[in-house]
């Protein structure tokens, strides 16, 4: 047998989906297929961002958020895909996971204001999903897809990886991160220091996403504010924990942070187990304790 | 089923020894050349900013201009541009291509430089990157890690490209 030849490792990142999303490739032979392959991938984030960025007034969730009140919208099947996956866990979660947050997080500085204010009882069960990909809000609702959509543009560019024939591969939107083939080590940021990591995971073919507070927290006219928004109480969650979600796909496992921060233990735990997925928490406030 | 099995509880007392990722080095500014640009010869261009330009660049970007961080080049079809921004918690070097319609053809990152806790703005930890050539003296080699944790915002790079467009249009594209 011949021996393989030897394999050539690009890292490279972006700014995109309002983080920096890092691509980090393997494969044998020359660099400008791995390169073309990355460049793919790129795309697919690209995409991802252009459909449904809360910022870019011509994606599909501005769209949504100033028309899906008075006419059903017909979305992209990639829209579509992630809308569905946000109503299967806030099902699941009996709300811990929601996307109807978005006036809070503009309220909060976290997102661009809106052309006014709006009433902000509604949730994600006045979302509702018709055949043919088409959507329709039942109340006034701002939608935020920036606690899945992160998640979502990591599988894409993963499958895009895959389908390319790319055997090794990593891509990481901001901390919400999956591996492609062989097992890789993975460092969770501590969550008083982040500068440091406190722990190592080995994941092979696997996702993980994390949240915490310690980059985002900030002092608003309300008062002390975080874009982690405890859904039912509609309250910034100020914790000093980290929550990381290792699953099959990215999506899940960026969603389901949430649903670990906000959910009942037993609620999370149920949902993580149909989910086939597992939480890592790291709270100093406890270990303290 | 137990709540255990599906979550853990890990203790946090534990701090490693070493940073996650502290510098990052994705490429070369000539490996974005290359990249962006191909073969092509890329001339540099001299931004010498008039405080009147300078003034009319903030308040078009709405975004500080970086002193001095901004080196720009003409290729035959298009411009060729590096610059460095500083947000919250990091430095970010990157490289922008436009095309000669001045839209942004291209970005990449080139090297990302993490301070957690206030060293960014401090003027000992930036001098000590200041006329620094881009490049491998600053790789930090098989220590490079993957990371999980809180997403870290980029807007100061949304911000930079901001200001690097309007950079183009006062000082580059009204010559």
């Amino acid at each position: 047998m011949p021996s393989p030849s030897p394999s050539t490792e690009i890292r490279r990142a972006r700014p995109l989906l309002g983080t920096l999303v890092e691509i980090r490739a393997t494969a044998a032979g020359p660099r400008a297929p791995l390169h073309a392959a990355i460049d793919a991938a790129f795309a697919a984030v690209e995409q991802v961002h252009r459909l449904m960025s809360f910022h870019d007034a011509g994606s599909e969730v501005a769209a949504l958020n100033r028309e899906a009140l008075h006419r059903s919208l017909r979305v992209d099947a990639q829209t579509w895909t992630v809308l569905a996956a946000a109503r299967r866990l806030s099902q699941l979660s009996e709300g811990a996971f929601d996307i109807s947050i978005g006036v809070h997080l503009q309220d909060w500085g976290y997102l661009p204001s809106g052309p006014g204010p709006i009433p902000s009882e509604g949730n994600w069960a006045d979302i509702e999903l018709l055949d043919d990909a088409r959507v329709r809000f039942h109340r006034p609702l701002r939608i935020d897809l920036g606690g899945i959509a992160k998640g979502y543009a990591v599988d894409c560019a993963i499958a895009v990886l895959r389908e390319a024939g790319i055997d090794s591969a990593l891509v990481n939107a901001g901390g919400d991160l999956r591996v492609l083939g062989p097992p890789q080590q993975v460092q969770l940021r501590h969550p008083q220091n982040p500068a440091f990591s406190a722990h190592a995971l080995s994941l092979c073919n696997e996702a993980l996403a994390t949240s915490a507070n310690y980059y985002a927290r900030r002092t608003s006219a309300s008062g002390e504010v975080s874009p982690l928004l405890d859904p039912r109480s509609r309250r910034p969650w100020l914790g000093a924990a980290s929550v990381s979600v290792r699953a099959a796909d990215c999506m899940s496992a960026d969603a389901l942070t949430k649903v670990v921060l906000f959910a009942a233990p037993e609620t999370a735990a149920r949902v993580l187990e149909a989910c086939d997925a597992r939480a890592y928490v790291q709270n100093p406030l406890e270990a303290a304790a | 089923m137990s709540i255990s099995s599906r979550l853990v509880y890990l203790p946090v007392a534990a701090l490693s020894v070493c940073a996650p990722a502290q510098a990052l080095v994705y490429m070369s500014v000539e490996d974005a050349q290359k990249l962006m640009f191909g073969e092509q010869a890329l001339t540099p261009l001299t931004l010498a900013l008039s405080p009147e330009q300078s003034a009319a660049i903030e308040k078009d970007a709405g975004a500080k201009v970086f002193a001095g961080s901004l080196r720009a080049w003409k290729a035959n079809d298009g411009y060729f541009f590096v610059d460095a921004v500083i947000g919250k918690h990091d430095l970010i070097t990157y490289a922008v291509a436009l095309g000669t319609d001045g839209k942004v053809r291209q970005v990449e990152v080139l090297e990302y430089r993490e301070a957690y806790g206030g060293d960014v703005r401090n003027p000992r930890w930036l001098a000590q990157f200041k006329g620094k050539q881009h490049g491998d003296e600053l790789r930090i080699g098989e220590g490079i890690q993957n990371v999980s944790g809180a997403t870290l915002s980029c807007e100061h790079v949304t911000d930079g490209i901001r200001r690097l467009l309007a950079t183009y249009a006062i000082a580059i594209a009204q010559h």
